[in-house]
Formats: C-alpha cells, sequence, structure tokens
C-alpha cells in the first residue's frame, strides 16, 4: 500500500460525515481532542479489515462508557437506558465498518472489507505498517480513530 | 407497502426500518441474503429490499442476482445501503439488477429523497 494512499484529514472528514449522519443527527459534537488522551479505565475496539493488493484496518478505540452512549445514540435510545451487550458490540462494530468501508474508498486499488470484530483490545498492525492515529474528542468524552496501512 | 431490511447489523436494520416506518412502510427485517430469500420463498411479499452488501453466509450482491432471476419478483425494487462506495462497485450492483444505492453513513433524508427517486414515498394525508 502506497504510504500516501490516505491522508489523515480525509480520516478525519470521514469520522465527521459518520458521526454526523449516524451518531448526532447534526454535526459539531466531533473534534481534535486537546491534550493527552486520558488512558481509558475499560477499554474498547472495534475494528474492520481491508483485504487485497492493498491492505489495511480501520479501528475505533474508547472506554466502555462512551461505547455504551455511542450505542444510546445510534439507537435513539434514553441517556439511562441500559445498554445490553449485544447491541453495545453490535453498534460499536458498525461505527468501524462504516469509517472502514469508507477509508476504503480511498484506495487506489479495490479491496474487500472483512466483517466488524470487537474487542478489549485492538491487535498491533504488521511491523512498517503507517498508522495514522487521530485523537477525537466526541461530546468531552475521548476517542481514538486509527487507519493503519499494511506495507 | 412493505420493505425488507436485509443487514446483519441489527443496529443498522434498526436505523432503516426506522427511517422506513416514519415514511408509512411496514418493515420486516433478514439478517443476511440467505435469510431474505427464505423469507421471499415462503411467501413474503415486499415492494422494497433495502440491501447491505457486506455480510456472512450470502452478501448483498449475491441476493440481488438471485432475485433478479426470478421473474415472481421482478415487481420488488432493490436498493442497496451500504459503506461500499467506489464507482465500481456501484456500477456492479446495477448492473446486476439494483435500482438504486445508498451509500453509509445516510441520513433519513438522503432515504427520503432515494425513495421518492424511485417514487416509493407513500403520499401524505391530506389535512
Amino acid at each position: 500500500m502506497t504510504a500516501a494512499a490516505v491522508e489523515q484529514d480525509q480520516v478525519f472528514a470521514i469520522a465527521e460525515e459518520v458521526f454526523a449522519a449516524m451518531v448526532d443527527g447534526e454535526p459539531g459534537h466531533l473534534r481534535p481532542w486537546e491534550g493527552d488522551v486520558p488512558a481509558p479505565a475499560e477499554p474498547l475496539a472495534a475494528w474492520v479489515d481491508v483485504h487485497g493488493e492493498l491492505a489495511g484496518r480501520a479501528a475505533v478505540a474508547t472506554d466502555v462508557a462512551t461505547a455504551h452512549a455511542l450505542t444510546r445514540a445510534l439507537l435513539g435510545m434514553g441517556a439511562d437506558e441500559p445498554v445490553g451487550p449485544e447491541d453495545l458490540v453490535d453498534a460499536f462494530g458498525e461505527v468501524a465498518n462504516v469509517v472502514g468501508g469508507n477509508v476504503k474508498a480511498l484506495l487506489p486499488s479495490q479491496g474487500t472489507l472483512g466483517l466488524p470484530q470487537v474487542r478489549s483490545d485492538l491487535p498491533a498492525a504488521p511491523a512498517g505498517s503507517l498508522t495514522h492515529e487521530l485523537r477525537l474528542d466526541w461530546r468531552g468524552r475521548p476517542l481514538v480513530v486509527v487507519v493503519s496501512l499494511f506495507q | 407497502m412493505r420493505a425488507l431490511v436485509i443487514d446483519d447489523s441489527r443496529t443498522m436494520r434498526r436505523i432503516v426500518a426506522g427511517a422506513l416506518e416514519d415514511l408509512g412502510f411496514s418493515t420486516v427485517q433478514a439478517g443476511d441474503g440467505q435469510q431474505a430469500l427464505d423469507l421471499l420463498e415462503s411467501g413474503e411479499e415486499v415492494d422494497l429490499a433495502c440491501i447491505d452488501w457486506n455480510m456472512p453466509v450470502m452478501d448483498g450482491l449475491t441476493f440481488v442476482t438471485r432475485v433478479r432471476a426470478n421473474p415472481a419478483w421482478r415487481n420488488i425494487t432493490l436498493m442497496m445501503v451500504t459503506t461500499e462506495s467506489e464507482h465500481g462497485q456501484i456500477v456492479r450492483a446495477l448492473a446486476a439488477g439494483a435500482h438504486e444505492y445508498l451509500i453509509k453513513p445516510f441520513t433519513t433524508d438522503a432515504i427520503r429523497d432515494k425513495l421518492d427517486l424511485l417514487g416509493l414515498v407513500p403520499a401524505e394525508e391530506p389535512v
């Protein structure tokens, strides 16, 4: 994969569009995180892999509490409504899926998108990968979007 | 009108079905292309199918091809609702028989606009 295939600004634009359209229903709630991102007490990561001649991975990582809030926003649930584990995995995985699908469209050669995976830890990208890491602030909560382009 | 929403993500099924129900559709859901085909073969009658591309068991493109191969289902309008946004993928889906293509992420207004283009937005009741 060529290093210039995906630019950091393009990844931010995708994340912004995904959150505005699917999560918040309006733009303006996702912005760059100022300062150091606090380590999540209970981490959760969702990702999709792109397979093919040009391969890579798009991931969203945050803490479980933020993933719950994202799920509530996606499903139009009340602020105190409990989120079931299946809904959490499905909704958080779908955010990564939509980000990943749009990142894939930036690549100069067509690949195939894997199914979303959700785990407490994001697997390391292969050595030599080019990685963009966007530290973002969603409604005051830290969230990281990671796009790795496997070399 | 009745719509079949096909997506392996139940989150996305709920979002799409909710938008369609707001427009006056009744909906039925399937988690992959094979489940959707099984529903149609069991006699489920729908006017519209909203179809994700990447799904386990049977993907959306295969589902479109299978529906188009059966003359009994020729009146079903097929709309891909997917993250696959490359031009080549859109051309493949339309060539296989999809009528419209909606790229995720989308707004409920975007769904309405696509259905409007297809002549599938129910007329509003006169006040």
